[in-house]
């Protein structure tokens, strides 16, 4: 199965400068682990050292934050799209 | 220089009295000919009162965009040919300045997060807005500079 991820600029790069690449994986858990594979480092940004991800970083399965759904955990299908968005916050 | 149209300075400046005394924050995006004002959703209080030792400030001094409010514009930037501009909050009762904090949630990976998008701070005393100013990321300087803004 293969979802399209989406690429915030700070990470583009890690992908060769893509903005959109595409992996496989059945839930969001199985996509970092392989956007790693294919993207050494994209993983350390996303995920802490204890394997959560930053708390600065929202991911959206198609439009959903993954925070309301199953956090990494969320199941995936062929053709969803992922998008990975730092937060925007400050003083 | 940031080129802003006056409709887009009121509106903001509306939604900074709005909020007071907690920050507004919200989107600006641009097709080239018009802006369009995404007010968006602070939900540093929220975040506060769930997890004060992770967010120990609240909306009076810090701002969270909701991630709802954040997709669904990124959406709309993409899908209607709108980038975004500039990104925009309030300082409640203190001046129009890019806090240590302001810099540090700009940037991620130790790279700015939107290196094309100004970041638009208003100052607000007692409801009444008294300075607004921007700043944008300099490849030159690595560092964000203030960018006078150009009303029209």
């Amino acid at each position: 199965m293969a979802v399209i991820v989406r690429i915030p600029t700070p990470l583009r790069r890690l992908t060769k400068n893509l903005a959109e690449v595409e992996v496989g994986g059945d839930n969001i858990e199985s996509v970092i682990e392989n956007l790693e594979e294919n993207y050494t480092g994209i993983k350390e940004r996303i995920c802490d050292e204890e394997g959560n991800i930053r708390r600065f970083v929202n991911i959206y399965l198609n439009d959903e934050d993954i925070r309301f759904l199953d956090g990494k955990a969320t199941a995936v299908k062929d053709g969803d799209e992922i998008s990975v968005i730092p937060a925007i916050a400050g003083g | 220089m940031l080129a802003l149209q006056l409709d887009t300075l009121d509106r903001i400046h509306e939604h900074a009295k709005a909020e007071f005394p907690d920050e507004c924050c919200g989107i600006i995006l641009s097709d080239g000919a018009r802006e369009f004002v995404r007010e968006c959703r602070n939900i540093q209080n929220e975040r506060h009162a769930e997890d004060p030792e992770t967010y120990p400030r609240d909306a009076r001094t810090a701002y969270l965009i909701d991630p709802h409010d954040l997709i669904r514009v990124h959406k709309e930037a993409e899908t209607e040919g709108r980038p975004i501009k500039a990104f925009y909050h309030s300082h409640p009762n203190h001046d129009a300045y890019f806090s240590e904090k302001d810099k540090a949630d700009a940037t991620a990976w130790d790279e700015p997060v939107y290196p094309d998008a100004a970041y638009i701070v208003i100052s607000i005393y007692d409801g009444e807005v008294r300075t607004t100013r921007a700043y944008a990321w300099s490849e030159a300087d690595t560092d964000f500079i203030e960018m006078p803004i150009h009303e029209g």
